[in-house]
């Protein structure tokens, strides 16, 4: 089968599968063995296929060098890199020498990247307009389903571990009823995987997604996934909490990625991002090929911005429109395109200012912490960021990079004071997420991309070896941990592995973890960035190196808390065991992986995949900010960047691992003492630079407040008018009802009451006697007659 | 079957089976025969809508089955009713009418099924009811102005009573206010149309826009006979196409410097706007539903919201296009007003039904903005298709909100039924004691919230994406409103359903779902999914319809309205140069 | 000439005409046996018929062209005709009455008070 039916074909079942999984488990979960038990069976198997399909279609892509054959433009810049790197080190750098097959690898590239793209089906269609459910597969599809698929598929098994409490009454002792008890409730065991499946078919179709829409579809289906499984633990109040709070928070950044689709749509009328059918896609239309892929604005968005030229009789031909953009038309709205599908990346991937979700969202269990919020969907906005990275104009790039540096800080500082094992993790990710946007935003596309990867290994590993932790001495406190490497040696190993991965453990210019290279590939492009742009460039340098040495900091000190030196909390420590082979051998293989996945020397290793799908074209300078120069990323490879990069971050991290051996490890130095020395700063990173405070006090209260007013407007002021308005009436109607009452029928009944006041009088002459009437007719005669006599007489 | 006795027989058999029941054979002392006959007959219906739906078998052309993909009036058919007045029971269906009234005969036939556990007089509340299903269908298949109206006014009356006799403490206010507000709106809608009818000419179309507009054939010739006298009609179809005559009569002037049309756009507009509802005529709604009977809630948010939004999209906008033009930005501004508006006082409320109200008042706001979207003009070439997409997606969020509005009123009805309180704060742990029961509310408010893959998605993000193109204010502000839209629903789904406990009163009363529930609540969801996932299923018969009205509109805008607007425009001009 | 010296003519018989019936309706009115009320009722009857009689008769009329003829005679006999039925009537209710009340007495008869 031709790659561009098989490719479609394995990555969409793999993509559905889950999904199936999903609905067999809704429709007959809690039926399914005792307490649903083989719902576990039927999700891992589903997601395991699917790895293994992802796994076929990754073979199919190398062995059939589908990216491999591009054209490419030598340069002397990548040619100085490549002498500079002999050794051949670096990943980008070293395949020069690999073989003929790899040639995409480096070069500054010249074609678009080779990618299938289709339609799938259509949703909807007017006129022109067309919006459908489609995939995009280029070597980063390839790359993400199979790391995706292969960490859901370790935390499936990890689960069957950590969850199995759900399979009897569990009593949660978080939970304390209104009569003093603890929470008895059955066990949700089904359910667990029910939502890991749906979760696994979101993130898989957010993966493969072929146009904007489709990408937000599955956005908010995997937003949805992580409300259920941050509020898997319905009863707790804080978990609930956690989990609108992540809802809501992601919304807010929805509401951005809506105006950003909105600009898209209104101005461009396709989501699409490749060209399908001979339909021109937003890649391409952004990045036409007939101007060097450079960025452009397209006819469409300079049409809509001269719509009022267009109005007055102007004729919008080809000549037409290049006039306008020339003149700068519909630059604005590119640039709200780009910043406003970041703004969707900031919430997902908990950026600053919206990064206040993620650690809350630890409520949920370990292994969803490991799997939905640190490998995949808080990293599906550097995914998305890294897909539409073609779109971006300089300065969207900007900020992209500054949110960055700032949330990479910021989070990193808050990191060292939380005691919450999974906390520190949370805030870790939220650091190194940081870390990727920054790259992004410095120009360091594959670097960024190339970190989410290796991340995502490593602080699943994380994740995971905290939550075999806390399953062992069942709080999250690290002051009641230590000294449990005695007890749980895989654990503290493993997990040793992780810390050393995110640390960027290396002997410089030789060979390290998987995050020495992915780390180094930030800093050098965030040096060579600095290099062109003096003005942003030094904040994004020094946030980037600073952000190393703290990252060294946190995670060592996280480390000896948990597992050196002394039991702090004897009870705990004795309860402690190691978990069971089900939860430890994915952590093994997760370690395996964290150590080697960023190794560059493999025929297949990331850098290099990524590379092939690497968007041709260079950047050209902000419109709007015109000293923006974005530099090429294969500048980086130049020796005064990363040898100097090497060399300063290998100090920089040394100095945190120092100073953490120093509090956490030798005990030379007091935290406690430290700690009241600079108290305001304490106090300002204990509550987490009180950005939950601040938020309540100016979104959520206020929002609460015009809820109010509005509900109070329209009872008081709407509802009063009408029931005003009612009252009025009833007022005219009631004055109404006294005048008909009183002069109406009053004349009337005077009338009626006189006459029957008369006729009562007259009835006294009606005696019935006889010889009354015999006299009053001789009298009335007489006196009749003598009357007309008179009158008579008279007249 | 032909397609007069089909149509007439969908729209009366309710009220036959009505009559029926109106026999001294049916008493209340056996309240389940008067149930069965009335779910009989609303089942027949939706049987009926459902075989029309169902595609022609290949080689059989002549068939009143609906024909996807013609965009006119199909099974037409017109009797004289009223001949002085020119009056006509004239019926037909086209896309935007045939999809609501599969909405109509479907939510009518969930909400008698939900109609069980109504005991107080049983066999009135039945007469009713199908009077008022004949009422909705009817005014979704007149094409007669006056019969449309007609139609109106018998739905409303059986609505005032279902309301003020089998509703809650307050029914009284809520019954009359209901009518009052809907009453307002009639009376404004009978002014326009005796406006427009005395107004109106015959004479002026041609004998294919006759033809088109499926005049009788004996008005033809007596309209090509001549004569001096104007021949008015009522005919919906040849109305509009006499609003889109370049010399249209309606454009004569007629006070305050507007036109008649003018007028008459706002006194049409204001009637079916009251009856969306939109923002600030919307007072009734919460009302009216938090004092309803369940069953009555569901036709109410279901159906009769929709008719405003049918009216508006069916008579506003097609007969009285100038004015539509002028004032889209306000219809446009009112949707996103209620969007907003809706949701905040979604937020503040305490009782679970006014909750759901005022969400209806935020999800209508979109089907009123989606309408609003006149893209087509100068600026844009004329080009249509955002607005067609906007259009579209209102109707589809009338057909989605007709199923999730539905939805969550059974699904409050159905917690109502078992412990007799509505209040939001003393509900929780509901997820435990009612698993099904949750999950089913789950997916039906998700479907509220716009969650993809359900059908409140798709009608949102239609009508949202197309309003950049018209405003990009509007755009901004509506797209703000998913995140308060997530706020109301979530919040409410925690005070509900999750949590330790149940906080409130007759705890013991709490039982699982019934099968019952369950069949009413299973296909809402299903259909919920269904649109989510294949919204072609509505598209496919509506799409045509929708895109032919706005195409005319686009067309008049171009070869009609433009003309007028740089005649303005010059005029202006020259008035400015001579001073 | 006084009255009593002319000869006998009408004015005479009116005067035994008016004496009749003045007794008669004295009759009437103070009579509170209804038998005597009867009597009255007959003398003024008779009272009127003496009137009749007196002007139509050509004997007592000095001027003939004024007499009735015997119009006045033909309406007497009616009258008595008349009375005699009356009477029987009359005598009908008393006795009805009579059988009722066990009275006569007019004044007990007055359930046609007002």
């Amino acid at each position: 089968m031709a790659p561009d039916a098989s490719l479609p074909l394995l990555l969409g079942l793999a993509w559905l599968l889950p999904l199936a999984s999903f609905a067999l488990i809704v429709l007959v979960g809690p039926k399914m063995g005792k307490a649903g038990v083989l719902a576990a069976y039927v999700a891992t198997g589903a997601i395991l296929t699917s790895f293994v399909l992802s796994v076929i279609a990754f073979g199919i892509w190398h062995f059939g060098h589908l990216g491999y054959d591009r054209k490419t433009a030598e340069t002397h810049v990548v040619a100085a890199a490549e002498d500079a790197h002999g050794s051949g080190e670096h990943a980008a750098g070293e395949s020069e020498h690999a073989g003929a097959d790899s040639h995409a690898a480096h070069g500054v590239p010249t074609a678009p990247p080779r990618v299938f793209t289709k339609d799938w089906y259509t949703l909807a269609q007017f006129g022109a307009l067309k919006l459908s459910i489609s995939y995009y597969i280029d070597s980063l599809t390839v790359l993400m389903f199979t790391m995706v698929s292969l960490i859901a598929t370790l935390i499936h098994f990890y689960s069957f571990g950590y969850m199995h409490e759900e399979l009897h009454e569990v009593v949660d002792h978080e939970v304390t009823l209104a009569d003093g008890h603890h929470l008895h409730r059955r066990g949700r065991f089904y359910r667990f995987f029910q939502y890991l499946s749906l979760f696994c078919f979101s993130m898989l179709g957010l993966v493969i997604a072929g146009n904007v829409l489709m990408v937000f579809v599955f956005w908010e289906l995997v937003g949805i996934c992580s409300y259920f499984l941050i509020g898997f633990y319905i009863e707790r109040k804080s978990a609930q909490n956690a989990a609108n709070k992540a809802f809501i928070v992601n919304r807010v950044g929805d509401f951005g990625m809506i105006i950003g689709m909105m600009a898209l749509w209104a101005s461009l009328g396709t989501f699409a991002f490749g060209d399908i059918d001979g339909q021109q896609g937003i890649f391409s239309s952004v990045r036409p090929s007939a101007n060097e892929s450079q960025v452009t604005v397209p006819d469409g968005m300079v049409k809509f911005a001269a719509t009022e030229h267009v109005a007055a009789g102007v004729e919008a031909t080809p000549a037409q429109i290049s006039t306008w953009r020339s003149e700068g038309y519909g630059y604005w709205l590119l640039v709200i395109a780009g910043v406003g599908i970041f703004c969707g990346c900031v919430g997902k991937s908990a950026q600053f200012p919206l990064h206040v979700w993620l650690p809350d969202a630890m409520e949920g269990p370990t292994p969803v912490s490991a799997l939905v919020h640190s490998a995949t969907m808080v990293a599906a906005g550097v995914y998305l960021a890294g897909r539409f990275y073609p779109v971006f104009a300089p300065e969207a790039l900007l900020v992209i990079a500054y949110v960055g540096a700032i949330t990479l800080l910021l989070a990193a500082t808050i990191a060292i004071t939380a005691v919450d094992i999974k906390r520190v993790l949370a805030y870790s990710t939220v650091s190194q997420l940081g870390y990727m946007m920054l790259a992004l935003g410095v120009g360091g596309w594959a670097a960024g991309l190339f970190h989410l990867v290796t991340h995502a290994f490593f602080k699943s590993l994380l994740f995971m070896c905290s939550g075999s932790v806390i399953h062992a001495v069942h709080t999250n406190d690290m002051r009641r941990m230590g000294g449990l490497r005695h007890k749980m040696p895989w654990t503290a190993y493993t997990m040793l592995v992780g810390v050393l991965a995110i640390y960027g453990a290396a002997i410089p210019f030789v060979v390290g973890l998987s995050g020495y290279y992915s780390k180094d590939s930030i800093i050098a492009q965030a040096l060579s960035f600095w290099n062109s742009n003096p003005t942003h460039g030094a904040f994004f340098a020094a946030a980037a190196i600073g952000g190393a040495g703290i990252t060294a900091f946190y995670m060592f000190r996280l480390w000896f808390m948990t597992f050196a030196g002394e039991p702090r909390d004897h009870h705990a420590y004795e309860h402690a065991h190691e978990s069971p082979k089900v939860m430890y051998v994915p952590l093994v293989i997760l370690a395996f992986f964290a150590v080697t996945v960023g190794f560059p020397r493999l025929p297949f290793s990331v850098p290099k995949l990524l590379e092939q799908a690497r968007y041709p074209g260079e950047f050209t300078a902000g419109k709007l900010l015109p000293d923006l120069v974005y530099p090429e990323e294969h500048l980086s490879h130049l020796p005064q960047f990363h040898n100097q990069a090497e060399v300063v971050v290998t100090f920089v991290a040394l100095g945190g691992l120092v100073l953490a051996i120093a509090f956490y490890g030798l005990r030379i130095l007091n935290p406690a003492e430290v700690k009241s020395q600079f108290s305001a700063v304490y106090r300002l990173l204990w509550n987490k630079w009180y950005f939950d405070e601040l938020y309540d006090a100016i979104f959520v209260r206020p929002v609460l407040l015009i809820s109010k007013l509005v509900g109070n407007f329209d009872r008081r002021f709407i509802d009063g008018f009408v029931d005003g308005l009612a009252r009025w009436t009833r007022a005219v109607a009631n004055f109404d009802d006294v005048i008909d009452r009183y002069l109406v029928d009053g004349s009337v009944n005077v009338v009626a009451a006189w006459t029957y006041s008369i006729a009562d009088g007259l009835r006294g002459l009606q005696t019935g006697k006889l010889r009354q009437y015999v006299m009053l007719i001789v009298i009335g005669t007489v006196a009749l007659t003598l009357l007309i006599r008179w009158s008579v007489a008279a007249g | 079957m032909e397609s007069e006795l089909l149509l007439s027989l969908i729209v009366f058999l309710p009220a036959l089976a009505a009559l029926v029941l109106m026999l001294p054979l049916f008493s209340n002392q056996r309240p389940d025969a008067i149930r069965l006959l009335s779910l009989a007959a609303t089942v027949a219906v939706f049987l009926l809508t459902v075989w029309m739906a169902l595609d022609r078998p290949a080689g059989s052309d002549a068939s009143t089955r609906f024909q996807v993909g013609e965009a006119s009036m199909q099974d037409t058919f017109a009797r004289d009713w009223i001949p002085s007045f020119n009056i006509y029971y004239f019926m037909g269906v086209d896309g935007i009418s045939f999809t609501l009234v599969l909405l109509t005969s479907f939510v009518t036939m969930l909400s008698m099924g939900a109609s069980w556990n109504i005991t107080k007089h049983v066999k009135a509340y039945c007469i009713l009811f199908l009077l008022l299903e004949t009422g909705m269908l009817g005014v979704f298949l007149a094409l007669d102005f006056f019969l449309f109206y007609v139609f109106w006014e018998v739905m409303l009356l059986p609505m005032y009573f279902l309301i003020g006799v089998w509703g809650g403490p307050r029914r009284e206010y809520a019954a009359i206010k209901f009518f009052l507000f809907t009453l307002v709106g009639s009376v404004l809608m009978l002014i326009a149309i005796l406006m427009l009818y005395f107004n109106s000419d015959l004479g002026r179309l041609s004998r294919d826009q006759l033809q088109a507009s499926r005049v009788p054939n004996s008005v033809v010739q007596q309209v090509e006979q001549g004569g001096t006298e104007p021949i008015h009609t009522f005919n919906l179809l040849a109305l509009a196409q006499m609003g889109q005559l370049p010399d249209s009569p309606f454009d004569k002037e007629l006070w305050l410097g507007h036109s008649l049309q003018w007028w008459a756009f706002i006194l049409l507009f204001i009637g079916f706007a009251i009856k969306v509802p939109v923002v600030p005529v919307h007072t009734w709604l919460p009302d009216a539903h938090v004092e309803a009977p369940t069953p009555i809630s569901m036709i109410l948010a279901g159906i009769l919201l929709k008719m405003g939004g049918y009216g508006i999209i069916r008579i506003c906008y097609p007969i009285c296009p100038d004015a539509g033009y002028d004032l889209a930005y306000v219809v446009a501004g009112i949707g996103v007003l209620s969007m907003v508006y809706g949701a905040f006082a979604a937020m503040s409320q305490k009782d679970f039904k006014r909750l759901v109200a005022y969400s209806s008042v935020s999800h209508m706001g979109y089907v009123i903005l989606g309408i609003g979207v006149w893209t087509a003009w100068a600026g844009t070439d004329y080009n249509s298709d955002y607005w067609s997409m906007g259009m579209n997606g209102a109707m589809f969020q009338m057909i989605a909100h007709g199923i999730s509005s539905a939805g969550m009123f059974f699904l409050v009805g159905v917690i109502y039924d078992r412990v007799h309180h509505r209040n939001l704060d003393e509900f929780g742990g509901l997820f435990a004691k009612m698993p099904v029961y949750s999950g089913l509310a789950f997916g039906i408010f998700f479907a509220g919230l716009g969650l993809p893959g359900l059908c409140g998605f798709i009608g949102e993000v239609f009508v949202t994406l197309s309003v950049w193109t018209y405003s990009q204010a509007l755009a901004v502000i509506s797209a703000s409103v998913v995140i308060l839209t997530a706020g109301y629903i979530l919040w409410t789904l925690q005070r509900v359903y999750l949590g330790p406990e149940y906080k409130g009163p007759h705890e013991d009363g709490i039982y699982p779902i019934t099968p019952r529930e369950i069949a009413i609540a299973a296909p809402l969801l299903a259909f919920a999914i269904l649109f989510g996932v294949y919204p072609s299923a509505v598209f496919r018969y509506m799409t045509p319809s929708i895109n032919k009205t706005v195409g005319d509109l686009a067309t008049w805008t171009k070869e009609v309205k433009q003309p007028r607007i740089e005649a303005e425009r010059s005029s202006e001009m020259e008035l400015a140069q001579k001073p | 000439m006084s009255f009593f010296s002319q000869p006998v003519g009408v004015s005479h018989f009116l005067v035994v005409g008016a004496v009749l019936f003045v007794s008669g309706v004295v009759c009437m009115a103070v009579k509170r046996n209804a038998l005597g009320v009867l009597m009255g009722i007959e003398l003024v009857l008779n009272g009127a018929n003496v009137n009749f009689v007196a002007f139509s008769s050509p004997f007592l009329r000095s001027d003939n062209a004024y007499a009735l003829g015997l119009d006045g005679q033909l309406i007497s006999l009616f009258v008595i005709v008349l009375a005699a039925a009356e009477a029987a009537v009359a005598l009908a209710i008393t006795l009805n009455f009579y059988n009722n009340h066990s009275t006569v007495d007019v004044d007990r008869a007055d359930e046609l008070k007002g």
